[in-house]
């Protein structure tokens, strides 16, 4: 009999602060029983409490039934108790809605005070379906004799409209008469829900243009005054001639208004409405700028906060009545006011141009600079702000806004997009972007390395004239070891060192000498850099040393043997530490280039130097296609330099891949195998194309193969005792399993046996080729078998540390497989270049080197033409000093080895050659 | 439109939390984040919050792709917060935050936090005559006010009907002696089911 009150659960939790938790559960149990009262009273002094637990962070949903039923109560103090539950608790989802439906149409019925309050449930509540059943409710409020409840009937129609517009056209009419209520409440309720509905549909609110014209030259109601201005700026953009009407009125208001809110609102319909535009409209805009540029003045920092906000909006229209202010805007990027810096930083953003972006980014960037200096009172300050929720005296005001890491992150965004933006519309100086971009690298000290990484490659990709100048630059990040050193920290920006490694690789023609940088590329700190960072290191490296080799060979000189030895050696020796990291594809890449420089470290010890003899100034990068004659030099030093410089990356128009024909009968729709409707879950698609396979039945035969032999072979027999058709077979196949572990392909092809077995058991799979199938079973007798003893080092710990994943093995054959059939296949590797393509025009960065990888590689495949350097397509011209070269224009998409191999049917990269 | 109205006290602790949109984030989320930048503004700064840690809070945007802004004004020991969109004037929610600071202090003679404390409700009822599913009833103080006392007497007479025996606006009899507050401060007020 002693219910905890609602003011007992609020002196409770101030009494229990301590043990807040442990004090609600108490208080919920209680509610819990409570709510479930009979009594009616009681029941809404739970709902109470819960409101109240519910504002403190605590759910009340489970509730919603019983908020329901006390809204339902007749009386109206505990009606409102309800509607407050139901207005704090309930959402879209609440499915004891449905039932407030009949609720909420009698209370719009009744006496003017619940209709008041269910009104005001309604608009918070309000649901699709609630809406349309209930609008003609509401309509019928609008005639309301009490201006209260008219006032709350407009607004709710506007939540009606929101979820169910269908109604809007049928209201209109009646919503339109409120304008003229006797009652000045319900016209201002009126006029803001117009404002809101005009916003989305403006030209549907045209014909209201003279009764709010009406409105502004009578009302004095500053609030509405300001509605009426807004919703004119929302129609004049689709209605000239609203615009010469209004400018009389606006101007007067401009000059008039005591109220700066108003002020504020006329300038900003000024601007958004096109009042500004024409002759009468310059002297109305210089009106505007130069009130503007007081509020900028002006002591009261929210006006500055204004004012700034509306020269956004002017800036476009009028950009050099704001570039007089141009030093007042720069100095309130200064302000301490982080609210008013940002702002600033819009207009300033807004305001960029050609001729004074340089002044711009160099002011942005001092604010980052400045703080270095200040980096360890910012540390102390950073630390006792933590404290301050406990301590709300202490208040910080020292601590400069620049010092926020979020604001420092949005400063460095901004620089890089003022100047990237419209494709460097505004640099003119791309070698002073390029030290932008590097100081911001150093001074940024936020989480924005991958974003300048990208700027960097891009700009150095599309400016040839500043490439020579990237490529100094980048050398000089490389070589700096403190960077390297730091680079594990946060905000170091180390992916910056992806985008050097991928420029000097790339460019490794500019370097005059490439073998210095590869100390600085394979040094053994690189290890702790992110992965894709090392493989791009381990590409770049490549590349330089195959430059190098071959301008070594090109002037070769036999002392300059015991170098070139050297070299090779210090770098096999290196690049063991990377063949065993634990990232695949830097271990892939090291392994790789591991063999490529075991091949050369032994041609070069075999060679044997023969006298030197002039007749070799001939030797042109194509010297070797008569192999009778034998170079002075070791021919593995020209290994190397064509896997990778063989051709020129460009950067790929956004549209190229359009461009790409798609071949003659070539359905690039068509099924290669349709689906069977049955399968559960994803499929795969052999590359074969014949077989589908669901995901489910691989994991159970990966469990199965963790297990030992025995059981191998038990589960085995337990499926020939299903399937004897091809007992001999699969026993044999098995056999050969058990045996020979490491043959792979004896592997998939068991592993297609079973399958195969298990989909005609399968009476869901269609198998419509089987008969194809069968005299490819006997094949796997035939299939040799080698047992592969002397496995590189490196796979072998691999395997010997996770012997059990050797089914994984099958599923990576099996791509394996996919690969060589595309090879085959010249439509396809068609496909697959363009794929590659879409790669590198959607992310210029980290694809980039992915595909320049593949590139690589491609040549490589047949091993007869090795030291063939073929001859590079005639380049462009020679470039301009700096120049864009807009993605746009060009037609063609890079040519690639691979492309140009394949591509003898007619592809955009014909143009290349031309 | 306004989207919340906040109000909190100077350590954080929530006074009135309403939502008039679904908002992507918890509600004690957003207001501690509020919360953490707005307490850490020196009084010298302007009234609107604009900071670059409260964009991925309030990522949802308007149809005119523009972000929502948060205005707060600061009273004693409260703060009174409120999410609005383009189609509010900035200037304008400051004076609102005026009105309906006044429109409490009208309902409450004085108000204090305390007053809101243990009258969420009725600061709530104040709030819907101000303040209806995001969109502004009504600007003017006089106006609110007579609006408030009409809804409180309704809640008052309804209350005493339902309990013939109480005494006046709401006898908190021997449990309430445990107030802190001066007395006659909930006398004449107290209209909801909470005091019986």
């Amino acid at each position: 009999m002693w219910e905890r009150t609602l003011q007992d659960l609020i002196r409770g939790l101030r009494a229990n602060k301590q043990d807040e938790a442990k004090f609600v559960a108490q208080a919920i149990d209680e509610i819990r029983n409570e709510i479930k009262s009979k009594d009616m009273e009681l029941k809404a002094g739970a709902v109470m409490k819960l409101t109240y637990l519910d504002m403190l962070g605590y759910d009340m949903t489970w509730a919603s039934f019983h908020v329901v039923e006390v809204m339902s109560s007749s009386k109206m103090h505990l009606k409102s108790v309800g509607y407050l539950g139901a207005v704090q608790s309930f959402n879209e989802e609440t499915d004891v809605l449905m039932l407030t439906t009949n609720l909420l149409k009698k209370d719009f019925t009744s006496r003017p005070d619940d209709v008041a309050v269910s009104l005001n449930g309604f608009s918070h509540i309000v649901t699709f379906d609630l809406a349309r059943d209930l609008a003609p409710d509401v309509i019928k409020l609008l005639s309301h004799s009490r201006p209260q409840i008219r006032k709350r009937a407009v607004a709710a129609l506007y939540k009606v409209f929101t979820k169910y517009p269908e109604v809007i056209g049928s209201a209109m009419s009646r919503i339109r008469e409120r304008l003229e209520d006797p009652d000045a409440g319900v016209v201002a309720a009126t006029v803001n829900v117009l404002c809101e509905l005009a916003r989305h549909n403006p030209t549907e609110y045209l014909p209201l243009a003279p009764q709010l014209f009406h409105l502004l030259t009578t009302s004095t109601n500053n609030w509405m005054l300001i509605k009426i201005v807004k919703l004119f700026g929302h129609l004049t953009p689709h209605e000239p001639r609203l615009v010469k009407k209004l400018q009389p009125q606006i101007t007067e208001l401009i000059s008039t208004t005591p109220a700066i809110s108003l002020l504020y609102e006329c300038v900003r319909t000024c601007i958004t409405g096109g009042v500004l535009q024409g002759s009468s409209g310059n002297t109305l805009a210089r009106t505007c700028v130069s009130k503007l540029a007081t509020f900028l003045e002006d002591e009261d920092q929210n006006l500055k906060y204004i004012a700034l906000m509306a020269m956004v909006r002017i800036v476009p229209s009028h950009p050099h009545l704001v570039a007089d202010y141009q030093d007042m805007i720069l100095s309130s990027v200064d302000d301490q006011d982080i609210s008013i810096r940002m702002r600033a930083l819009d207009l300033v953003s807004a305001m960029a141009n050609i001729s004074n972006l340089q002044a711009i980014v160099q002011q942005l960037l001092s604010h980052l600079v400045k703080n270095e200096t200040g980096l360890l009172p910012s540390a102390i300050q950073s630390l006792s702000q933590h404290t301050v929720p406990q301590s709300p005296t202490s208040k910080r005001s020292a601590t400069s806004p620049s010092q926020n890491p979020a604001y420092r992150l949005i400063l460095s965004q901004r620089i890089l997009s003022l100047c990237s933006d419209n494709t460097y519309e505004n640099v003119d100086d791309f070698e002073w972007y390029l030290s932008v971009l590097v100081d911001l690298t150093y001074v940024a000290s936020v989480d924005i390395g991958s974003q300048i990484r990208d700027q960097l490659v891009d700009v150095t990709v599309r400016v040839r004239g500043a490439r020579r100048f990237a490529v100094s630059l980048m050398v000089k990040l490389l070589c700096d070891d403190t960077f390297l050193s730091n680079a594990g920290e946060p905000g170091s920006c180390s992916e910056v060192l992806w985008a050097a490694a991928w420029i000097c690789g790339e460019y490794c023609g500019e370097l005059a000498e490439p073998q210095k940088l590869l100390n600085y590329l394979l040094q053994p700190q690189v290890l702790t850099l992110e992965p894709e960072t090392i493989a791009v290191y381990l590409q770049a490296a490549l590349k330089i040393f195959g430059v190098w080799t071959a301008e070594l060979a090109e002037q070769w000189d036999n002392d300059d043997l015991p170098k070139a030895k050297g070299m090779v050696d210090t770098i096999v020796e290196r690049l063991g530490e990377f063949a065993s990291n634990p990232d695949i594809e830097v271990q892939e890449r090291a392994a790789s280039m591991l063999q490529l420089f075991t091949f050369m470290r032994a041609d070069l010890n075999s060679f044997r130097p023969k006298a030197n003899y002039a007749g070799y100034d001939d030797l042109g990068s194509t010297s070797f296609q008569d192999t009778s004659q034998e170079p002075s030099f070791p021919k593995s030093l020209f290994l190397i330099q064509p896997l990778s410089s063989t051709y020129e990356l460009n950067t790929v128009a956004s549209n190229a891949q359009e461009m790409v024909p798609v071949p003659e009968g070539l359905d690039l729709e068509a099924w290669i195998v349709s689906p069977p409707r049955d399968e559960p879950t994803g499929v795969f698609e052999e590359a074969d194309g014949d077989e589908i396979e669901p995901v489910v039945k691989k994991k159970v035969k990966k469990g199965k193969r963790k297990e030992t032999g025995e059981v191998k072979v038990k589960s085995n027999k337990k499926k020939r005792a299903h399937v004897p058709t091809y007992e001999d077979d699969t026993l044999h196949a098995e056999a050969e399993e058990i045996i020979e572990t490491e043959e792979e392909r004896a592997t998939r092809e068991r592993m297609k046996a079973e399958r195969l077995e298990r989909q005609k058991d399968d009476p869901f799979y269609l198998t419509d080729d089987r008969s194809s199938r069968k005299p490819a079973q006997p094949d796997i007798d035939s299939i040799p078998i080698v047992r592969l003893d002397d496995l590189p080092s490196l796979s072998q710990a691999v395997d010997s540390h996770l012997p059990t994943l050797r089914s994984a093995n099958v599923g990576s054959s099996r791509q394996v497989f996919v690969i060589d059939k595309v090879g085959e296949m010249p439509e396809g590797a068609t496909a697959q270049l363009s794929k590659a393509q879409i790669a590198r025009e959607t992310s210029p960065s980290i694809r980039n080197g992915a595909a320049t990888t593949s590139s690589t590689h491609t040549p490589s495949p047949s091993p007869f033409p090795p030291y063939e350097v073929e001859d590079e397509p005639s380049r462009t011209g020679t470039p301009p000093p700096i120049k864009v070269t807009r993605a746009k224009k060009k037609t063609k998409p890079s040519g690639t080895g691979k492309k140009k191999r394949t591509a003898t049917v007619e592809t955009p990269s014909a143009t290349l050659d031309s | 439109m306004i989207h919340a109205v906040l109000i909190f006290n100077t350590s954080g602790v929530p006074r009135l939390a309403k939502f008039y949109t679904p908002l992507q984030q918890s509600v004690q989320n957003l207001a501690q984040k509020i919360f953490s930048l707005v307490s850490s503004r020196p009084v010298t700064l302007c009234n609107f919050l604009d900071a670059p840690e409260l964009e991925s809070f309030l990522n949802q945007k308007d149809a005119d792709g523009e972000k929502l802004r948060v205005v707060y004004r600061n009273y004693a020991t409260l703060y009174f917060v409120f999410v609005v969109d383009a189609a509010e004037s900035e200037l304008g929610i400051l004076d609102l935050i005026q009105v309906f600071v006044e429109s409490l202090d009208r309902a409450f003679e004085n108000v204090c936090e305390l007053d809101l404390v243990f009258h969420f409700d009725e600061v709530h009822h104040i709030l819907s005559e101000i303040i209806q599913g995001g969109i502004v009833l009504e600007t003017n103080v006089e106006e609110i006010d007579h609006a408030v006392q009409t809804a409180a007497k309704a809640r008052k007479e309804s209350f005493a009907s339902a309990n013939p025996l109480s005494l006046g606006g709401g006898g908190v009899g021997s449990r309430g002696t445990g107030l802190q507050t001066p007395l006659g401060w909930l006398t004449g007020r107290l209209t909801g089911v909470g005091i019986r």
